[in-house]
């Protein structure tokens, strides 16, 4: 039923290796692709690479991607992804998407297709890009809502996804649900519910996200909402304190973006839902459920078309019910802002051609974001602040 | 005083009236359609309807994004500005979702090459006197 890892390799392998010469004309057959360099530097705790007091440059991204339509209904696309983002991404390459495109319907006020290979997952306003440098709203993705952490349950997955886009008047709907199993290879995960590496690993259950998308006026308003329901199944290592459990996350969150000549206001709020069950006699603190809240408010200033400088508060909570971490502390013996981040960015970006140069500070209290396997979680210094630096170019 | 605002008024009305006449969406003879609603034109233009009525394929053409008259189909044609159709493309392209449009580097070759499309569509400062292209109202 579910498709195997190996089928969107072949399908992105045989589009690459496609030697027969194509009668179609050029722009039917079409190469993009994208890289990023930035450079990290922050007074406390890591961020991609050894940042603390000195210069992280494990953050970069190299990313081609090849798309065929052989008519009006067809679509083939796949893009190759390599990834480094300190100890939790490493740049081992992968088939960051390969699907067929199939339109269901169309005609003159709506489209309804279906993808079916390794899909691309609809989460908030910037998800399915949040690889390309030249689509993010900054530097880093905002980490109160997009957390590295568990983007694994987010990302492209093997599955099918059936989507509509419906234009009426001033509005244009845009839909797509997703059925899938999430890969979920990342450590980080195992970081994030049992604060420690374990012996065993996560692997996707099957799952669903979906997201409406609605558009006024051409994108000067845009609203958004994402619900799913994603899971993941823990198999025990050798030994093991943790039994075969499963844990289940159920998003909501709401988009909002606001778009004029000079200004864009972006805003998204979400609220993770986060239950365990079946870990053992000693998962109790897996199978609490508990509420994990975010969101950030960001207001963009375009001084000319090229030119833009940009504001973002940023807040992440574990607990909504403890949101600076007094109960997670007193659970786990450990510091209370371990269970949050809250935090300013402040950022500016130059667009010259395909290039974009930004640079951004953060001043961040709490390290709830922060990846364990960059700076060990006793190491975690409360009050932070990190300057990055970024050079990307696409084509 | 009243006066000299009615007429500074109807001056900008006027070079207005002007802009707005500035550009046109064109398409190859073959193209099976002589009008766009404005959101139509929109979901063509963000490469998001890829086919014509009679089912053939939408090729679509387009000039730098900073090029004058880049700027005035996005604002005048299809009420939106550049940096908005440039990020919902890229959304698409770098998602596998649709392909991009094909820019060309001057208005000539923009034209020559809407003419030499079958299904193509793109736009000029005037309607073109070629006998393979029409020119598409958009309302």
């Amino acid at each position: 039923m579910w498709i195997s890892k190996q089928i969107p390799c072949v399908l992105v392998l045989g589009l690459l290796l496609q030697t027969e010469p194509l009668s179609a004309a050029d722009d039917q057959l079409q190469w993009h692709g994208f890289l990023s360099q930035a450079v990290v530097h922050t007074n406390d705790n890591n961020v991609g690479g050894h940042s603390d007091d000195g210069l992280g440059l494990d953050m970069r991204e190299v990313g081609a991607n090849v798309s065929y339509r052989p008519n009006g209904d067809w679509l083939f696309s796949g893009q190759l992804l390599a990834r480094w983002a300190g100890a939790s991404d490493e740049g081992d390459p992968r088939v960051d998407y390969a699907f067929a495109d199939r339109t269901l319907i169309s005609d003159d006020s709506r489209r309804i297709g279906i993808q079916v290979g390794k899909v691309k997952n609809p989460y908030g306003l910037y998800n399915t890009t949040r690889d390309v440098a030249h689509t993010r709203p900054g530097i880093l993705m905002p980490q109160s809502v997009y957390l590295d952490r568990i983007r694994d349950f987010y990302l492209a997955a093997p599955g099918v996804s059936l989507y509509g886009n419906h234009v009426h008047a001033d509005w244009e709907i845009n839909w797509r649900v997703n059925a899938m199993r999430p890969e979920t290879d990342s450590k980080d995960l195992e970081h994030l519910f049992m604060l420690r590496d374990s012996p065993g690993s996560y692997h996707g259950r099957n799952s669903w996200l979906g997201q409406i998308l609605a558009e006024r006026d051409g994108g000067k308003l845009r609203l958004g909402l994402t619900l799913g329901q994603v899971k993941a199944r823990y198999r025990p290592g050798m030994p093991d304190v943790f039994s075969a459990g499963e844990s289940t996350l159920k998003p909501r969150l709401l988009s909002l973006e606001w778009n004029s000549e000079n200004w864009s206001i972006t805003g998204e709020y979400g609220r993770i839902r986060n239950q365990g069950r079946g870990y053992g006699p000693f998962g109790a603190g897996l199978e609490d459920p508990n509420t994990v809240e975010t969101w950030y408010l960001q207001g963009t200033y375009r001084l000319d078309p090229a030119l833009q400088v940009y504001l973002r508060r940023d807040a992440f909570y574990l607990n909504r019910k403890d949101r600076h971490g007094a109960g997670f502390a007193a659970a786990t013996g450990l510091p209370p802002y371990l269970g949050y981040a809250e935090g300013w960015v402040l950022g500016a970006r130059r667009d010259l051609g395909a290039w974009a140069f930004s640079g951004e500070v953060h001043r961040t209290e709490g390290t709830g974001w922060l990846s364990p396997m960059d700076t060990p979680l006793l190491s975690q210094r409360k009050n932070w602040r990190m300057l990055l630096l970024q050079a990307a170019y696409r084509f | 005083m009243r006066l000299a605002f009615r007429w500074a008024g109807l001056g900008l009305a006027g070079l207005l009236a002007l802009q707005a006449g500035a550009v046109d969406v064109i398409a190859n003879r073959s193209v099976p359609v002589s009008q766009l609603s404005q959101a139509n034109a929109r979901a063509i233009f963000g490469m998001r309807q890829v086919k014509w009525p009679d089912g053939s394929l939408i090729r679509v053409f387009v000039l730098p994004d900073g090029h004058p008259l880049h700027s005035a189909l996005c604002k005048e044609r299809l009420n939106l500005y550049p940096y908005q159709l440039r990020q919902s493309w890229d959304r698409l392209v770098y998602s596998g979702m649709a392909q991009a449009p094909v820019m060309v580097e001057s208005e000539t070759e923009l034209i020559s090459k809407v003419a030499a499309t079958p299904g193509a569509v793109g736009y000029a400062s005037r309607a073109p006197s070629n006998e393979k292209i029409r020119v598409i109202h958009v309302d």
